[in-house]
């Protein structure tokens, strides 16, 4: 809101200079985000708040400043030349519709010569950043910004039969706006009419044919009350907001309508016009008083400062509020009508403690009188997965939750994506249903600027809808493509491979004890065929990984193979992890040998494990693949695996022979489970 | 033979004298030419010498004098080892080599800027609650007293799902959530992602983090929320930063109040800082003592408890600490801008 300084003077005189005002203002909640210098005046823009209405006229603002400074407000005389006949032998005003217009006032200004307006008008019209129209557009305007109430001048002349209906536009009626356009109006927005048809859309914008004209000769000055949610909802469906459509909707002084027609009148009747007698007025509910308790105790029990009973009394009474000791310490205060944000106690409250003044409130440490002892487990595992990504050397990245449409449905999900309503931009335009488009941008974004290899991870909601119900799922998304961080002088740079991810993928499934986990081999539209896996715990399925189809990937990473990752922590984190148990420390000293073994290329890796397990031999500890070979020295249908067996006995000291015995177990059930063939001599170290 | 073994023992000893004489590498090269130089070097001249050895003798003679060959060139790269060319004794190993480091991933700045705010309020006893980015109608707005149809909605520009679904305009929700189903005292933070219809520009997008603080107490005052707050900032910012409440308006406080800092940029000396325009200050967190009728809502009795809360952007705060000036750097995951934010 522009607020001239000059404008100001006219209702309270203020003496200080300006920089002790602006910074005195800012301290009661009047923030000057700028301050223009107009010949001699300042022009603020003020930060306003859309419970305080008030502020959007210099009355309002004054009035602060008044009770801000210890000052009253000026009294101003508003003559006015009147006619001897009675506004009602000229017009007529009916309201059909009193809950969306309270109150309706109006009268009739004749012989108006419409012209220029006065210099000191113009100037404050320019001050508010408009250009001067005519007197009488720029009165209108005038009060308006003086006092924060909206009128409208119609030209009386083309009022049809002279008479003001206010009622809902019926269907199909249209509207000619003063701006040129055509409204197409509904039946539940209110209209301005006269005998026949709509002149103005009520509180929003006047009709062109009524408007004012250089041979309008009578005036008709509205100042009425509209209902708010009836003004914003008209505005917003025809998406017009205007002056006084910007105060409607907030909420006009229902009592100062009567006054504003006066003073506009008044403006008019000193260019020349002459106003019909006495206003007319149709108020059918008249405002009903707002009566608010205020408890001096509660004022100390809410800011936690003892405030002085006088300066209640004293702020309360500049700003408008009527206020009326009951009991002790207590009063009952009425709300002047253009305070329309004053309903509750905790109101009365603020506009105390703004005058008082904040930095006057002392600064307390807030007392802990009980601790929340739950554990919140979700936080404390995405604290592991991520300190486990780090470790494993993955960047963090915190990607959009929009979505193009069109990338979604490439990446093939297979989930419905969530639409929004309103998208900023179409390729923005729903929520993503998968983490992966998101970081298949950050790998392009970075292999285009020079990077050789990206790996990152993110942690992230997705959404998607299931039946007619909205699933929001925290997701832990990643990807590796490129060579990998970390090459020094030591080490020649290596590029990423599946097992890097599978690895990260392990790492922190163990560190939130998540064990065991199986992999499976599952395809999905992420991946190649047949180079990707399903991860499990406990049967269920909560993620997938892979090398990502060549014709999603392409377009980020060029030739590059891209691995990728996405993991379901919603589902996840509802299992129970592994409770932890502390295993002793072996005593007496173990054996590990390492065997190598033929097999078909057919057999995976697991399937060794799930032979042994099912085998569970004794004495064996555990093992763990040391090398796979392929190649000319051995058969090409086979690979070749060293496999490193650790055995121990809980109680003693192994003898070979005994681990002899189970290694030509293990090596018998592998040989006659899996075709699993013994390869080379053993390797026996003592550990 | 005899002869030439003599020789060669003697060439030897003077070999090891003038060695130990060998300071620089000046003195080396002096020692280098006197043995092995091309023309004159007494290792040269035993060469030569082997033509006149008689045949019987010469497969013993030629390999005593590779063998002192061998002996010299091993003495002259020993000292080699012990003396650089600019006279300084060599090193055994350079320790200066850069140490060999295991890549470490590097945390998001948001992330790593809402842990330190998280980690303030852990300290004084805060819980951290979260909850869902889709939100209805009633607990992103309703219940935290916006009317329907209110022009106050219209600085929480909302991006709809549908009539009463949208994504959350701010964390505020998770408030009313949690004190739908906790009962007073209640200290918590929410930290978390919220949305709005916002045109991008370097200090606005339509998704950010924000942090979010509530109190529910008996005898909860705006003292308290003072007093936390400044602590808060100065945790955050350092023990000598100004701090300043004024008054505001959210639907959902009353009294409200902004909270500034000084701006830590110009000190208020720059009329065109970028940062806080000349004023001074910057603008960093909303607050206020929860509206009543917001407990009222929950069914909370405002006679009986009082509350207080807040809220601050996690980008616009990290954007002032780390001196950022375009917001979207934390979304365009830049591994060059992101890395300078782990261990390097």
């Amino acid at each position: 809101m522009k607020i001239s300084l000059d404008w100001i003077r006219e209702f309270v005189t203020v003496d200080i200079p300006r920089q002790e005002l602006l910074d005195r203002l800012t301290m009661i909640g009047l923030v000057a985000d700028t301050v223009e210098e107009r010949d001699g005046d300042a022009v603020l823009d003020l930060e306003t708040y859309a419970n305080r209405p008030d502020t959007l006229g210099h009355l309002g603002v004054a009035r602060e400043i008044g009770a801000m400074l210890g000052l009253s407000l000026n009294e101003k005389n508003w003559p006015l030349a009147e006619l001897p006949q009675a506004t009602t032998e000229i017009a007529e005003v009916q309201i059909l519709s009193e809950s969306l217009c309270p109150r309706y006032c109006g009268l009739v200004v004749r012989d108006v010569p419409v012209g220029p307006s006065p210099d000191w008008l113009e100037r404050r019209i320019e001050a508010m950043g408009l250009r001067p129209i005519n007197n009488v557009v720029d009165v209108s305007n005038y009060v308006l910004f003086a006092t924060a109430q909206p009128i409208h001048t119609f030209d009386f002349g083309k009022i049809g039969g002279g008479r003001i209906v206010v009622r809902k536009a019926k269907r199909g009626e249209t509207l000619k706006d003063l701006d040129g356009r055509t409204l197409e109006l509904t039946t539940d927005m209110l209209v301005i009419a006269d005998e026949s048809r709509p002149v103005a859309l009520a509180g929003v914008i006047g009709g062109e044919a009524s408007g004012i004209t250089g041979a309008t000769r009578d005036v008709f000055i509205e100042s009425a009350n509209f209902d708010p949610v009836g003004i914003r909802k008209t505005a917003k469906k025809l998406g017009l907001s205007t002056d006084a459509s910007y105060r409607f909707e907030r909420g006009a002084d229902v009592g100062f309508a009567p006054q504003a027609a006066l003073m506009a009148a008044s403006l008019l009747t000193q260019m020349g016009g002459q106003a019909s007698r006495g206003l007319i007025d149709v108020y059918p509910k008249p405002h009903q008083p707002k009566f608010v308790r205020l408890r001096l105790r509660r004022i100390a029990e809410l800011l936690g400062v003892d405030v002085p009973e006088s300066f209640v009394v004293e702020v309360l009474g500049r700003l408008g509020f009527r206020v009326e000791g009951t009991h002790k310490g207590v009063w009952r205060v009425e709300a002047p009508t253009f305070r329309v944000d004053v309903g509750l106690e905790a109101d009365l409250i603020e506009e105390v403690a703004r005058f008082y003044g904040y930095d006057r409130i002392p600064s307390e440490f807030s007392p802990v009188r009980s601790f929340d002892l739950s554990v919140n487990r979700k936080r404390e595992r995405l604290g592991k997965i991520r300190q486990t990504l780090l470790g494993q050397g993955f960047d963090e990245v915190i990607n959009w939750s929009f979505a193009d449409p069109e990338k979604e449905a490439a990446a093939g999900s297979g989930l419905r994506p969530v639409d929004i309503q309103n998208p900023i931009s179409s390729r923005a335009s729903v929520l993503r249903t998968t983490l992966l488009p998101g970081l298949l941008e950050n790998a392009a974004w970075n292999l285009n600027r020079g990077l050789e290899g990206v790996h990152v991870f993110e942690l992230g909601d997705v959404f998607y809808w299931e039946g007619d119900k909205h699933r929001e799922e925290l997701h832990l998304g990643l990807l590796t493509t490129g060579l990998l961080p970390g090459a020094g002088w030591t080490s020649a740079p290596a590029e990423t491979d599946f097992y890097v991810l599978k690895g990260a993928i392990e790492a922190l499934m163990e560190a939130l004890r998540f064990e065991p986990v199986a992999f499976e081999d599952r395809d999905h539209p992420h991946f190649e065929p047949g180079q990707a896996l399903a991860l499990l715990y406990k049967g269920l399925a909560v993620g997938c990984l892979g090398a990502l189809r060549k014709s999603l990937a392409a377009a980020s990473a060029g030739d590059r193979t891209v691995f990728a990752a996405e993991v379901d922590l919603t589902s996840l984190f509802e299992k129970t992890p592994r409770i932890f148990q502390y295993a002793p420390v072996p005593k007496f000293p173990g054996v590990s040998r390492d065997l190598s073994f033929l097999l078909d290329r057919g057999i995976a890796y697991q399937e060794v494990g799930q032979a042994l397990a099912k085998l569970n031999p004794s004495l064996l500890e555990g093992f763990e693949l040391r090398d796979r070979f392929s190649g000319p020295s051995i058969p090409a249908a086979k690979v070749s695996l060293t496999v490193r067996f650790r055995f121990r006995h809980p109680q003693r000291t192994l003898v070979a022979e005994e681990v002899d015995r189970v290694e030509q177990d293990i090596v018998g059930h592998l040989r006659s489970t899996l075709n699993i063939q013994l390869r080379e001599g053993k390797i026996d170290n003592r550990t | 033979m005899a002869d030439l073994k003599d020789r060669i023992e003697g060439l030897r000893k003077a070999f090891e004298a003038e060695a130990l004489k060998v300071g620089d590498a000046k003195s080396l090269e002096e020692l280098r030419t006197a043995f092995l130089g091309r023309k004159k070097g007494h290792v040269t001249l035993l060469f030569e010498d082997l033509k006149t050895v008689p045949a019987e003798d010469k497969r013993e003679a030629g390999r005593q004098v590779n063998a002192f060959k061998t002996f010299v060139q091993d003495g002259l790269l020993a000292l080699e080892g012990k003396v650089r060319s600019d006279g300084r004794p060599a090193r055994a190993m350079d320790l200066t080599l850069p140490g060999r480091k295991k890549y470490v991933g590097a945390p998001h700045p948001l992330v790593l800027f809402q842990q330190e705010i998280e980690n303030i309020f852990l300290g004084m006893g805060f819980a951290i609650e979260e909850g869902p980015e889709i939100e209805t109608d009633y607990y992103n707005f309703e219940a935290l007293n916006f009317p329907p149809h209110h022009p106050a909605r219209d600085s929480w520009d909302t991006l709809y799902i549908k009539d009463d679904l949208l994504l959350r305009t701010h964390t505020s929700p998770v408030q009313i959530r949690v004190m739908e189903k906790k009962k007073p005292p209640i200290r918590i933070i929410i930290p978390g992602r919220v949305f709005r219809r916002e045109t991008p520009d370097p200090t606005h997008l339509p998704m950010f983090m924000q942090v979010e603080g509530l109190v529910v107490d008996e005898g909860a005052t705006f003292a308290h929320l003072k007093g936390t707050l400044e602590y808060f900032i100065r945790a955050l910012f350092g023990e000598k930063i100004k701090v300043r409440f004024r008054p505001s308006f959210f639907p959902f406080t009353e009294p409200s109040a902004e909270v500034d800092i000084e701006c830590i940029v110009c000190d208020g000396k720059d009329p065109s800082c970028r940062v806080c325009g000349g004023t001074g200050w910057k603008e960093i967190l909303g607050s206020g003592m929860v509206n009543p009728q917001v407990l009222k809502n929950v069914n909370i009795d405002p006679e009986k408890y009082s509350g207080w809360a807040f809220g601050l952007g996690i980008d616009r705060t990290a954007m002032f600490a780390y001196g950022i000036t375009e917001m979207r750097h934390f979304y365009e995951n830049d591994l060059r801008f992101l890395r300078q934010f782990g261990a390097k």
